[in-house]
């Protein structure tokens, strides 16, 4: 793309189901994942007569939670409006949502570009709606329908639209992965793509370099360059799905522009099976919603302690955490992604440090131990069982006292990661395993001395080698011992115990 | 109001017109409109929004509560299969999902 004669404009809306017990409306319990079709309905998310929606708090405190951590301005007061549209996944004929003014507006978040670079992501707003229904499309003797399921219907859901400043594939992919990280480190949503709780859609133009600018959330033609359509993709089921499609689009459209033809304004759908995007429908007309302000929920005030309260949720944001590892800890920069890019792998490595530090008084030094063997041995064994680093798989203390029999060189490293897996693949307690692992060791030790005067005396020969100045015999008598006590000695006490007795 | 704009108003709302109902409603969407154009004429400079205010505390708290049972969600339903609303027909207009 670097010789190309366009620019590329990504701008990407991100939908996320926020992660309340009941829905957005009404007290419908909305986990309803796998549940029986249309078991979480009422009343008001069919839009019976006469239903009436009654906004959720949490809800709207988890929508602003995400505006601070993305830098938005909050606003004082709460509009609630009706976006209309008929289809059969919305029952009452329109969707409550926010128009004209979203609760969170003109946000930021850094990401980092492919070359390392920090690349500014601007979110033009962030406004609180409700889901929809799920339907699936289906034929009958060729004759088209759909089946609904409601329970969806209703569920909180937060949208978040960046303005149009993204200019590549890959800066797209990292700053959905951003979005996706603060959902989860704030406890706003599960934000699992494959679950649906997670949906991105980027929209897509090329333009001639130098023909176009961008004004705020618009983008505007310079003399009378006319600006090429821009295409909606949908249906992106992961985060590396938002990159490919993208860069299919990229790639798609700079053939048709080259090709002399116009890019009509259309929504596509990303085929994962096929890695294509497929034309959905032309976009010929702008959406004609017909907004209104929603007469059903009054105006809801926020007072700055509201903000206040809610804002104490914040815990330490990935970006900052990892500024922080950089100063205090010292470690590289791949360390601090691995172990930031968690809430609770970044909880644990900071507990296992903290604990470490008790007996060793190089901070830096903790650090690294801690990180070496997280990020190494445990995200290794961790990753390949599917399970998570966390307590309850493997206790801190244990993990503590591994790391420091280790650095004691009591225990070797690769000794030390066959407990670590034997206690994960085989759930069994690594304190337990480590005790047994000393036992054994503390016994060969008592009997080392007796099977060092055995080796002496099974090899007359290398011994009087040894008198007799041929100091290489020494090695061979230590590779005697260990090969007796099955490499469990220490083979720096084997030599020095050797020499002793050898010099007697 | 013109003939475009009920056209349309129609197509919004997926209701499919006739030429004859086209000619014979337009006018009468005119007239209504007319009657309620008087709205227009009051002067409303000084006047407050009328909305009500609600302070965030008193939202409603995030508790989950009872749902209708599946039968009773499908009891006006015209077709049911497995659970689900059956609808024919692709829905004229493809509008999308949000």
């Amino acid at each position: 793309m670097m010789d190309s004669k366009y620019d590329v404009i990504i701008g990407l809306e991100i939908h996320v189901q926020t992660k309340t017990n009941s829905k957005m409306f009404c007290t419908c319990n909305s986990s309803y994942f796998q549940d029986e079709p249309n078991t979480h309905v009422c009343p008001v998310c069919l839009g019976l007569p006469g239903a009436l929606p009654v906004p959720n708090k949490r809800a709207i405190e988890k929508c602003i939670l995400m505006g601070l951590a993305t830098n938005c301005d909050i606003d004082k007061e709460i509009h609630f409006d009706r976006k209309h549209y008929f289809y059969p996944d919305l029952p009452k004929g329109y969707q409550i949502s926010q128009y004209g003014r979203p609760i969170c507006s003109d946000g930021y978040v850094m990401i980092k570009s492919k070359e390392g670079k920090d690349v500014k992501i601007e979110i033009e707003r962030i406004h609180q709606e409700e889901d929809v229904a799920k339907s699936t499309h289906h034929t009958e003797d060729g004759k088209p329908y759909s089946l609904i399921d409601y329970n969806k219907s209703g569920v909180a859901l937060i949208e978040i639209v960046t303005k149009p400043c993204i200019r590549n594939a890959q800066d797209a992919k990292e700053y959905a992965s951003k979005i996706r990280q603060l959902c989860r480190y704030l406890g706003i949503s599960d934000a699992d793509m494959e679950k649906g709780q997670m949906r991105c859609e980027p929209n897509i133009s090329l333009q001639e370099k130098g023909k176009w600018k961008q004004e705020g959330r618009e983008i505007f033609p310079v003399g009378d360059y006319k600006l090429n359509s821009k295409v909606e993709v949908k249906n992106i089921g992961s985060i590396s799905a938002v990159e490919k499609s993208i860069e299919y689009e990229i790639e798609r459209i700079t053939k048709e522009l080259e090709k002399g033809n116009t890019i009509e304004q259309q929504t596509r759908g990303w085929n994962a099976d096929k890695n294509i995007t497929e034309f959905q429908r032309s976009k010929e007309t702008a959406d004609d919603y017909r907004y209104m302000p929603e007469p059903d929920i009054p105006v809801i005030d926020i007072s700055e302690e509201d903000v206040e309260r809610i804002a104490k949720e914040l815990v330490e944001l990935p970006n900052e955490k990892a500024k922080r590892y950089l100063e205090i800890f010292n470690l590289s920069e791949y360390d601090i992604g691995v172990l930031t890019a968690k809430r609770e792998v970044s909880e644990y490595f900071e507990k296992v440090v903290e604990e470490l530090s008790r007996d060793i008084t190089d901070l830096k030094g903790c650090a690294k131990l801690a990180s070496n063997w997280i990020t190494g041995t445990l995200f290794s064994i961790s990753n390949t069982m599917n399970i998570e680093i966390s307590e309850e798989n493997i206790q801190i203390k244990d993990l503590v006292a591994l790391i420091k029999t280790f650095k004691d060189n009591i225990i070797t490293k690769n000794k030390a990661e066959e407990l670590l897996r034997k206690a994960l693949e085989e759930k069994k307690d690594l304190g337990n395993l480590l005790d047994e692992f000393k036992k054994t060791k503390e016994k060969s030790s008592d009997n080392l001395e007796e099977t060092i005067l055995e080796i002496l005396k099974e090899n007359e020969q290398a011994v009087n080698d040894f008198k007799g100045g041929k100091k290489e015999s020494l090695g061979f008598l230590v590779g005697q011992v260990m090969q007796k006590t099955k490499g469990s000695a220490d083979p720096n006490k084997v030599r020095s115990i050797l020499e002793e007795k050898l010099n007697e | 109001m013109s003939k475009m704009d009920i056209k349309h108003t129609a197509e919004l709302s997926r209701i499919r017109l006739t030429k004859e109902e086209l000619k014979k409603f337009t006018p009468q969407m005119e007239q209504i409109l007319d009657s309620v154009k008087v709205l227009k004429d009051v002067d409303t400079k000084n006047v407050q929004p009328m909305k009500q205010h609600l302070p965030f505390s008193e939202l409603r708290e995030d508790i989950a509560g009872e749902s209708m049972k599946q039968k009773e969600v499908l009891s006006n339903v015209k077709h049911i299969a497995n659970g689900m609303v059956k609808v024919y027909g692709e829905v004229f207009g493809g509008i999308e999902e949000s």
